[in-house]
């Protein structure tokens, strides 16, 4: 049997893997020295990785305290609570994408910010999409904290505050930080809610669509190997570093 | 000093009940009982970690509404509950930050504890010995007028028990604390114990001085736990007096083929003889009722007796605990 399954996870690895190598290597090392001097293509992937960073750390700010109360607590409602933080993740992009259109879209206006094609609302649409993950995973590190150390921690005169600064976070931060890293590389695809909300200024998913519908497979191929480079870097730096340090 | 009164705690379907505790100043309580009886809910709801029914006073101010943190309580789980993401001597230097540093008292526990080499170490190189006594040192460093041991041996190797149980014998007066200690150990309990109470089903059945409840039960379920054996009614002795039962020592039978002068001596059947290592187990029947005797093998092979066999049983008065 546990050939069978190596044969049947190789098949799996391998389709997914092979298209990702293919666009990679595939380019020749002129065409990605091109793309990286140019400014439009460098410009999106920092402005992707960047507003991608902030809406994780929004999420981890509002997030944390509500992954806790889901990890330690039993109430009334609480599976209501957890299927409403899943939902993004089942529902078309587009359609959450027109959701948050007429959610924020004319009450900033009325408050004189910009929403529609604006930072801000990329950050929205990555933060309404890929909030599931950062959450979803620091509620399971929570768990795994013995609550028997935050009694211990408060025995010594810690309040609860404290603890969960001190005891909580410090015993859950692999889990924590893991679901940051999975927050943020979601929200660097994000293309659906995005391009409903913010086609300019154009985050790297939205300029690889925008190059191959108006020039052709040619212009948008680099672009995305570019992109996935850069992710797969930061990602496996932060792997690695949480990994070390834990 | 301090005092419970009425304490009423419900979770799920187990409920507990305590009326009324007195714990002196230096005084080393332990509260005994089988596992699932409540214990380690009493300490946790005497700690402030569950909300309960009822007071608790501690030296005259009632402590019942206070979070854990105020009450300066001392606190030790079983599996000691060390923080993994510190090495020993931040997991003791915890409390610092709430409370003031104390270089004498943090040297004197380092000393008294012997646990200097472990300073520097992780928490997750240490052996259960090890843990408990740095989680020792992590509460009481934290200068707790009442220190609540939860069931503190139980993941000790046996061969350190015994100097454990000396080390915690002499906090009380060292630190001028009190000690509640949970356990369903009895060698533990009669070691330590200067009172004692047993807790059955989130109850306590019986409170008091250690030895007095440890020799005289007040009930039978007390005598059954407390493991006594050869629990009959009065009756069988041929008079009546306030107590429903009796118990005796099975060491304290004596088997013999005649009638010997004792108190008692009845007259039955020997229906069981088990050899173990050094001794015999005989169960006599005695007018219905199954006598266990403890014998020297001695003793056993010199009377040369088989089952089935009829023999005395005696016992002196002096060796019955009345329940």
């Amino acid at each position: 049997m546990q050939k069978i399954f190596i044969v049947i996870s190789t098949i799996l690895l391998l389709f997914l893997s092979i298209p990702l190598i293919k666009l990679i290597f595939g380019i020749p090392i002129n065409t990605y020295i091109s793309t990286l001097q140019d400014n439009e293509t460098i410009n999106s992937i920092i402005l992707t990785m960047k507003v991608s960073l902030y809406s994780t750390i929004i999420v981890l700010i509002l997030g944390l305290p509500l992954a806790y109360l889901l990890a330690r607590y039993n109430f009334f409602g609480k599976s209501l609570i957890e299927s409403l933080i899943d939902i993004p993740t089942m529902i078309p992009h587009t359609a959450a994408g027109i959701a948050l259109l007429i959610t924020f879209g004319k009450t900033f206006e009325n408050i004189g910010l910009s929403f529609i094609d604006s930072t801000t609302g990329i950050m929205f649409a990555m933060m309404f999409l890929s909030a599931p993950y950062l959450i979803n995973s620091a509620k399971e590190g929570f768990k795994n904290v013995d609550v028997k150390l935050e009694n211990v921690a408060k025995s010594l005169g810690a309040n609860s505050f404290e603890t969960f600064i001190k005891i909580v976070i410090p015993n859950s931060k692999k889990d924590i930080i893991n679901g940051m890293l999975m927050m943020w590389a979601r929200g660097l695809g994000e293309f659906g809610a995005v391009v409903i909300i913010t086609y300019h200024p154009m985050v790297a998913p939205v300029l690889i669509y925008d190059k191959f519908i108006n020039f052709g497979l040619d212009y948008s191929t680099p672009v995305a190997a570019v992109m996935i480079i850069f992710s797969i870097i930061v990602f496996i730096i932060v792997r690695f570093l949480n990994n070390k340090f834990n | 000093m301090l005092i419970i009164n009425n304490l009423f705690l419900k979770k799920g379907n187990f409920k507990l009940n305590i009326p009324f505790i007195e714990i002196g100043d230096k005084e080393y309580f332990v509260l005994l009982g089988k596992t699932g009886s409540g214990k380690t809910l009493l300490l946790e709801s005497i700690i402030g970690f569950h909300k309960i029914e009822g007071e608790i006073i501690f030296n005259n101010k009632n402590i019942t509404n206070l979070p854990p943190q105020k009450r300066h309580f001392g606190f030790l789980y079983q599996d000691f509950a060390l923080f993994p993401h510190l090495n020993v001597e931040k997991n003791i230097r915890f409390s610092e930050k709430y409370h003031s540093k104390n270089s004498a008292l943090f040297n004197d526990l380092v000393k008294f504890l012997q646990i200097k080499h472990l300073l520097t170490r992780d928490i997750k190189n240490l052996s259960g010995g090890e843990k408990q006594r740095v989680a020792l040192a992590r509460a009481i460093y934290s200068k707790p007028k009442l220190l609540l041991l939860d069931e503190p041996l139980s993941a000790i190797d046996p061969t350190m028990r015994n100097e454990i149980m000396k080390n915690l014998k002499e906090l009380p007066k060292r630190y001028n604390l009190s000690i509640i200690h949970v356990t369903h150990n009895f060698r533990e309990a009669s070691y330590l114990a200067n009172k004692l109470a047993i807790i059955l089903n989130g109850s306590i059945l019986q409170i008091g001085d250690a030895k007095t409840v440890l020799k005289q039960p007040n009930s039978l379920e007390v005598a059954k736990f407390l493991g006594f054996k050869n629990i009959f009614p009065v009756s069988l002795l041929g008079f009546e007096n306030s107590h429903s039962y009796f118990s005796i020592d099975p060491n304290q039978i004596i088997i013999s083929k005649e009638k010997l002068n004792f108190d008692f001596c009845f007259e039955g059947v020997i229906k069981e003889i088990m050899g173990i290592t050094d001794h015999y187990k005989i169960f006599v029947e005695v007018m219905n009722n199954q006598f266990f005797i403890k014998a020297s093998k001695h003793i056993l092979d010199s009377l040369k007796i088989k089952n089935n066999q009829k023999i005395y049983i005696c016992f002196n008065k002096k060796d019955i605990v009345f329940i």
